[in-house]
């Protein structure tokens, strides 16, 4: 009987049983409370785009005229992508979709919380808030030039707000990113004070120009152009010591995505190298794309790029040691010795100052300024072959048409591998022409390439919208662009 | 499969001692021994009655007025009685040349006691489905799981053994898969003990298991029940003489390989093949030589080094493994004390190189009535277990090519392919390298412990109330040395758990007959259950290993984000009550309610109800039934319920805040983000199932059949749906969408002869048919794996369906792709598949439905004999219509020049002059995307496997007597013995998959890329009791 009452008498602490909470995790509850919240949530926005942009290359180099993908390559739909069949449902639209929107997503909760901390410094509160909007910009400008226009989503949806939210016009995108810049401009410290790898005014006032590019503004491009010299960036010297781990840090970067080998490193720098490694760099390459003769050949003899961007013979590392190296290019741009296959330390730089001079170049020539457009050009050109022997002359470039040629061109040798190239020949509607064929593997004791014919088509200039995105949305919601339905 | 290796050794010394036997039974002073049986009851004379001496060989039966005479009988001896419904009669001769006797009907199968939740039961007054089997040799079965000595044995219950490895837990579904993202394991409750695992109980601790398939049987198990309920009821002391008993086997497991690995230069011609096709459809000139010449491409040459060696590696890796397995048991009792107590030890050792499972358990019971009014008693059930595992899967070593050698060298590491030719080939290291190199091992101390009392309050009330505690300790190291590694980088980690698991239950029970007709049981509990676990887990940074003596992680450098502890706990709050009322045990009904509330859910919905109702009319107790001929037992039944799924792990409604990493400044700094939408609403997914069965017995319940056919439908599907990814999320846990599982069931139970010779089947039969019936507004979801298989959830369709193109041919020629519907950038060779559509090229649109990893029937077949002191049975297990996805077939077909299988090749398209059978497409990695996206690679995984065969001989009672014994029986048991399976299947295992199976909207059941092979296992073993 004793028993019987204090079995009824457990039932009165059900709560005991029920009333359970988390002991390892914090909730949507109890964050976002303190100063210190709102750092730990705007690394997370970091996070997402650190995490992301290592495998931009398959969207944005596997179509261009600078990848090819290997036989060893181990993901699914390379090929397609490389020859321009771009299906709605390949996997990678959906991923770069997915993961920009929860950057975007982290962003705007950052900005929704944003007042109800009350133990900031200083400045701090403008900081993440800044941070935060130079975030989302980012994020929407890759979106928007790969997709065109886009949901815009500025707060935290439901449910149902996230399935009935219908693309929003690309003016209206890139008004929303102008004016985030415009904000974090205002809100974020200088470089000097701000740790590396965090967004900063200079890097805002940049990524403004190269928006104002894209949407052909020249004048305002200008405008923040001219902000520019207060941030003190500057080209480096060397090209070569701008791919070491030792000088990541430096006055080139404007904005760079920061790693650590081993606990927090990318898998960018394997996945162009050969799968058997590269003796004192990596144990084991992902090898999934080659460099393609089409942009190899490019290269001139003296330019200091050249070794730099790709490594044409290769020796396996465990290979008997009187076989002799073999004809293997692979890109080296991102190899840097590390242990972990994977996990390399190289930061990866999402805008430097060599991109941004020859953003310069394109908004003078564009404001009729070719003599200064030429001196932006060729202080890339001259840096790359450490004289002034292959600066362009105006002579050069009589006509937009040649300037441009010289431009992309350089954009090109410069930038190979950094997620700029489709972007420039889309733009410019160079890829129309430029990607009708394309040179691939090269045989050097044949001495032809293997040429792969391609049909470009002007839709092509937007990717698909992901269609497991069109499923998910309420019938009707999300439109697909032209060309893909 | 080709039946090789097959063979049995008879260890000579088991023929002498059968020699003895046979000679020593006929050595005795004889005599007549002659009488009657009749029936107790009725005292009708009875035919066709066994009569044996015990121990001896001699025997009659009696003839159709119930006599009998048996000659060569002596004085000493006794005679055993035996019949078909009649209980078995032991009387000694004592000298005697006369001897009636009357046998008294058997208390039949149909009043044998079954286990249901929270009581038992007459199985003649059961209403609802629920399946028993009783451990008769199921501990002689050679397998370190219990799981996998059921396989077959129960209707409705599917067993696969997904993983072939020592320890490796199989999987059970009873009456098919309903949920996709909680999971759809059983409930197992040990000695009442909700939520055990099969892997910590000793199948020779094992008395009767039971599995309650329908709703209403389960649903007095509530929120759990939805996946069926595994009831294991553990052996208790009984009343009488001290029993001692020892069960014992030793013997060998060889693994069934494959057979048509190919070396030498037969290897060497296969490989120019691959790299020439793969050159032509680089646009290369396939004429220029293959070695040495500058004009093909280093990736396109063959290094003729590879000719040499005739390695298979299969064979190296697999080798004979014993397996042992040790019980001892102490039971017995008085009138109010009873007891029983065992150890257990069982080692079972892999047949891959440095696999093993090794467990040790004690079991402890007591029971002690101390006054008509009280009882109680205890129970304890410590085992530990020790595992070590593979770090790979089979396809990664297996695959190793013939030119490498297994054979160390003189510096004391082991070659490996790069060593012989630095590009094209595999990048790993030797197989041996790998397995001697890593030590993945884990051990649980798990210990199950129940303290119950219970009163009789009044007559037929009865009280009980108990405490049960599983706790298990489990410890995880692991350990790769460099030297096992492709990257040359040392890693390790160890991780320790603690979980506690308490449950106080208490139940009023009500039992009586009122005036010999209304029967009436009811019960009435409540049960409080609380888990709490704790994690803790350590990694190091890779490559930081001082050196590869010392294992332990103190030398290494510790990584901050592979290191941590985490904890978390679970609760649950139950009320249940059930009344079973009988009219003359001729109208039976049942019903019963629970009620769960549960800390996985918010508090808006935290409690759930689960009630069922059920009935049975058992037509053969009617009067107007009695004089029917034939049929001596007629039973139909209907039943209905609700049960539910609460496997969702904890506080899933709760938007949980996760850590994230970067690195500013380049050090590593920890951030944070919201990791899953918070859902309030988010309650129990549950399970309504309706069951119409019939029982019929013939020939006086000689002839049993039980069918069943069910209607289960699974809703409010906790289900990580997808939603739009500018929610911030790509999938939110709701509770949404619908499957249904409709099937039937046949078991059927016969005594075939029952003379001198005995001979009894069971033979059961079931077909279930999965359909997702509502995915919460959409019409399909398509889950992609990155070589292009996918998994389509379609309305009215199975669910995780293989879904993707339909070869119906090779390209043959570039005329071929020129004028047939291709994928983009096809070449000769690549596959031809169907234009669904017809619009003249291929594209998603056109992919079909091409199979399912759930097998349409299966069936398992026990057929036991006796023939004087011989017993033998044999276990037969089939499945049909499952299919597989068997990726890995794809290593054994040449890529990074690996090893090959002839079977997987010599049909294949090479070239236009040797274009195969027009039906295997070339199947290179860089061709993949034209093949690992069609039904190519998907094979029928369907089998009939000879799962177990015991062949036991029980030596004589006198002979056991004369060594101090009861009884001495000493076996031959064997495991796939056979093992059929369809010509087009490659794998090792029709039941390996790789990817797990149903577990979340990402799942890709019946992917098999690597599992390991199954064994053959011989075992000898004797079986004494004091």
């Amino acid at each position: 009987m004793i028993l019987l009452v204090s079995a009824l008498g457990l039932a009165s602490c059900n709560d005991q049983y029920l009333d359970l909470l988390p002991p390892s995790d914090l909730t949507e509850a109890n964050f976002y409370k303190t100063a210190n919240d709102m750092n730990s949530a705007v690394i997370g926005i970091y996070s997402s785009y650190q995490a992301r942009i290592p495998r931009d290359w398959i969207l944005l180099e596997m179509p261009s005229d600078e990848l090819y993908p290997t036989g060893y390559h181990n993901f699914f739909g390379l090929t397609d992508l490389n020859s321009l069949a771009f299906l709605p449902d390949d996997q990678h639209f959906s991923d770069f979709w997915k993961k920009s929107y929860s950057g975007i997503y982290r962003a705007n909760a950052v900005l929704k919380n944003i007042e109800i901390p009350t133990d900031y410094e200083a400045t701090q509160k403008d900081q993440y808030t800044g941070e935060a909007r130079f975030m989302r910009a980012l994020f929407y400008f890759d979106l928007v030039r790969m997709f065109g226009g886009i949901p815009k989503v500025t707060s935290l949806f439901s449910v149902e707000e996230s399935k009935s939210t219908p693309r929003a016009s690309e003016a209206e995108i890139y008004a929303l990113i102008t004016d985030d810049l415009k904000a974090a401009i205002d809100m974020l410290p200088p470089k000097e004070n701000m740790q590396k790898g965090r967004a900063n005014k200079g890097a805002a006032t940049a990524l403004l120009v190269k928006v104002y590019v894209y949407l052909k503004d020249w004048k305002n491009a200008k405008t923040y152009l001219d902000k520019m010299p207060d941030f003190h960036y500057r080209l480096m010297d060397d090209f070569a010591a701008l791919w070491t781990e030792q000088n990541e840090d430096n006055d080139e970067i404007i904005f760079a995505m920061k790693y650590t080998a081993e606990t927090n490193g990318q898998p960018l720098t394997d996945d162009f190298l050969p799968y058997f490694g590269v003796t004192g760099i990596s144990k084991h390459g992902q090898e999934n794309g080659f460099p393609a003769w089409s942009l190899m050949k490019k290269y001139e003899k003296d330019d200091s790029r050249k070794a730099v961007t790709f490594t044409e013979y290769w020796k396996s590392p465990d290979s008997p040691e009187e076989e002799p190296a073999i004809w293997y290019p692979y890109v080296n741009k991102f190899a840097v010795p590390h242990t972990t296959p994977g996990s390399s330390g190289l930061d990866i730089p999402v805008l430097r100052y060599a991109d941004l001079l020859l953003l310069k170049a394109e908004v003078l020539y564009n404001l009729n300024q070719p003599d200064q457009a030429l001196t932006a050009l060729n202080s890339v050109r001259e840096r790359a072959f450490g004289n002034t022997d292959h600066d362009y002359a105006l002579s050069d470039i009589p006509d937009a048409e040649a300037f441009y040629d010289k431009l992309l061109l350089e954009r090109q040798l410069e930038l190979a591998f950094e997620n700029q190239r489709w972007f420039d020949l889309v733009r410019t509607g160079r890829y129309l022409t430029v990607l009708k064929q394309l040179e691939t593997s090269y045989n050097p004791a044949t001495q032809t390439p293997l040429v792969l014919h391609l049909d470009p088509k002007e839709f092509q200039k937007h990717f698909p919208i992901p269609q497991d995105q069109i499923d998910l949305n309420n019938p009707g919601v999300l439109e697909q662009n032209e060309g893909y339905k | 499969m080709p039946v090789k290796n097959l063979y049995l050794k008879i260890p000579w010394w088991i023929t002498q001692v059968l020699l003895t036997v046979v000679v020593s039974a006929g050595a005795a002073r004889a005599q007549t021994i002659s009488g009657t049986v009749r029936s107790a009851e009725k005292k009708e004379p009875l035919s066709g009655v066994t009569i044996q001496v015990k121990g001896a060989a001699n025997g009659t039966t009696t003839d159709m007025n119930g006599r009998y005479s048996l000659s060569g009988v002596k004085p000493s001896d006794s005679l055993s009685f035996s019949s078909v419904g009649f209980q078995k009669e032991t009387v000694s001769v004592n000298g005697r040349t006369q001897l009636d006797i009357s046998l008294s009907a058997e208390a039949s199968s149909l009043d044998q006691l079954v286990v249901i939740g929270y009581g038992r039961e007459k199985k003649s007054s059961l209403t609802a489905a629920i399946s028993r089997v009783e451990n008769d040799i199921l501990d002689q079965i050679p397998t370190g799981r219990i799981e996998n000595a059921l396989a077959g044995r129960l209707a409705g219950v599917n067993i696969s053994n997904t993983v072939s490895s020592p320890g490796a837990t199989p999987i059970i579904r009873i009456r098919g898969l309903g949920s996709i993202s909680a999971s759809n394991n059983p409930l197992v409750v040990i000695d009442g003990f909700p939520g055990g695992s099969l892997a910590n109980i000793n199948m020779n601790d094992v008395a009767s298991i039971e599995v309650l398939k329908d709703a209403s049987s389960a649903a007095i198990y509530g929120s759990r029940g939805s996946g069926g309920v595994i009831i294991v009821t553990t052996k208790s002391g009984r009343t009488g003489k001290p029993k001692l008993s020892f069960n014992a086997f030793y013997g060998s497991a060889n693994a069934i390989g494959h057979h048509d690995w190919i070396t030498g230069q037969e290897f060497y011609d296969y490989q120019v093949r691959y790299k020439n096709r793969d050159f032509a459809n680089a646009g290369g000139d396939v004429s220029l030589p293959v070695w040495g010449d500058d004009r093909r491409p280093a990736t396109y040459q063959v290094n003729p080094v590879i000719k040499e060696g005739n390695t298979i590696w299969e064979d190296v890796l697999l080798n004979p493994a014993p397996i042992q397995n040790y019980h001892l048991s102490l039971s017995g009792g008085t009138e109010n004390v009873r007891y029983y107590v065992s150890g257990g030890l069982k080692d079972e050792q892999g047949t891959l190189i440095n696999t093993w499972y090794k467990t040790y358990s004690v079991r402890a019971k007591v029971d002690v009535k101390i006054n008509n009014v009280v009882s109680a008693g205890f129970l304890i059930n410590p085992e530990f277990s020790k595992r070590r595992t593979s770090p790979v899967t089979m396809e990664a070593i297996a695959k190793m090519p013939p030119f490498l050698s297994p054979k160390k060298n003189p510096d004391g590491t082991y070659p490996k392919p790069l060593d012989y030719w630095g590009t094209s080939v595999s990048a790993g290291v030797s197989p041996l390298a790998v397995l001697y190199g890593t030590h993945n091992i884990s051990s649980t101390f798990n210990s199950l412990g129940e303290v119950y009392l219970d009163l009789n309050l009044l007559e037929g009330l009865k009280f009980r109330t108990s405490l049960d505690a599983n706790i298990a300790y489990s410890t995880g190291e692991n350990y790769q040395a460099a030297s096992a590694t492709t990257n040359s980088v040392s890693t390790g980690s160890s991780a320790d758990t603690r979980n506690i698991n308490l449950i106080n239950e208490n139940v009023l029970s009500y039992d009586k007959t009122f005036n010999g007709i209304h029967s009436l049981n009811a019960i009435l509990g409540a049960s409080y259950q609380k888990t709490t676990s704790r994690n803790a887990y350590l990694g190091v940074l890779p490559g930081s290993f001082n050196n590869d003596i010392i294992e332990t992680l103190n030398n290494a450098t510790i990584s901050p984000t592979a290191s941590g502890t985490s904890k978390s706990q679970w609760g649950l709050v139950s009320y249940f009550g059930r009344i079973n009322y009988g009219f003359k045990d001729r109208y039976l009904v049942s019903a019963s309610y629970r009620t769960d509330g549960s800390s996985r859910f918010g508090p808006r919905n935290r409690w759930g109800s689960f009630p069922s109702v059920s009935a049975a009319w058992r037509i053969s107790q009617e009067d107007f039934f009695r004089n029917v001929p034939v049929i001596s037992n007629l039973k139909i039944r209907a039943s209905y319920g609700i049960a539910g799924n609460f496997n969702i792990g904890d506080f899933q409604y709760l938007g949980k805040i996760s850590d994230t990493y970067y690195s500013p400044d380049g050090e590593l700094t920890k951030g944070q983000a919201q990791s899953n939408f918070g859902n309030a609403e988010l309650q129990w997914e549950k399970t309504k199932s309706t069951d119409l069965g019939i029982e019929l017995g013939l020939f006086s319940d000689r002839l049993n059949f039980v069918f069943d056919y069910y209607d289960k439908r699974t809703y409010g599907l906790l289900y990580n749906v997808g939603i739009p990814a500018v929610s911030g999320f790509t999938s939110s846990l709701v509770n949404v969408g619908d499957i249904g599982n409709k099937g039937f069931e046949l078991e059927i139970n016969s005594v075939n002869l029952d003379g001198a010779f005995k001979w009894q089947t069971s033979f059961n039969l079931s077909h279930d048919k999965n359909k997702v019936l509502d995915l919460g507004g959409v019409d399909e979801v398509i889950n992609t794996h990155s070589r292009g298989m996918s998994w389509l959830l379609r309305i009215g369709e199975p669910m995780f369906s293989y879904y993707g193109y339909k070869l119906i041919g090779v390209l043959q020629d570039q005329e071929d792709v020129d004028n047939s519907p291709v994928l983009p950038g096809s070449k000769p060779g690549n596959g031809k598949y169907e234009d669904v559509n017809g619009d003249g090229q291929i594209t998603p649109d056109d992919k079909v439905i091409l199979g399912n990893f759930q097998p349409s029937v299966f069936m398992g077949m026990v057929n036991n004999f006796s023939w004087k002191n011989f017993d033998l049975s044999i276990a037969l297990q089939s499945s049909i219509g499952a299919k597989m996805y068997d990726l890995e077939n794809l290593y054994y077909e040449g890529p990074t020049v690996c090893a090959m299988r002839l079977s997987l090749i010599e049909n294949q398209w090479w070239s236009e002059a040797e274009p195969g059978d027009g039906k295997t497409p070339s199947t290179a990695l860089s061709e993949l995307a034209y093949v690992a996206n069609s039904d190519y690679y998907i094979e029928n995984a369907s089998f009939l496997a000879v799962r177990n065969v015991n062949l036991g001989y029980t030596f004589p009672t006198a002979l056991a007597n004369r060594l101090h014994l009861n009884t001495f029986r000493v076996y031959l048991s064997a495991s796939n013995l056979l093992m059929i399976t369809s010509k087009d299947f490659h794998g090792y295992n029709p039941e390996g998959y790789t990817m797990g199976e149903v577990d979340g909207i990402g799942s890709m059941p019946g992917f098999n890329n690597g599992a390991t092979p199954i064994n053959r296992t011989f075992v000898f073993g004797v079986n004494v009791v004091f």
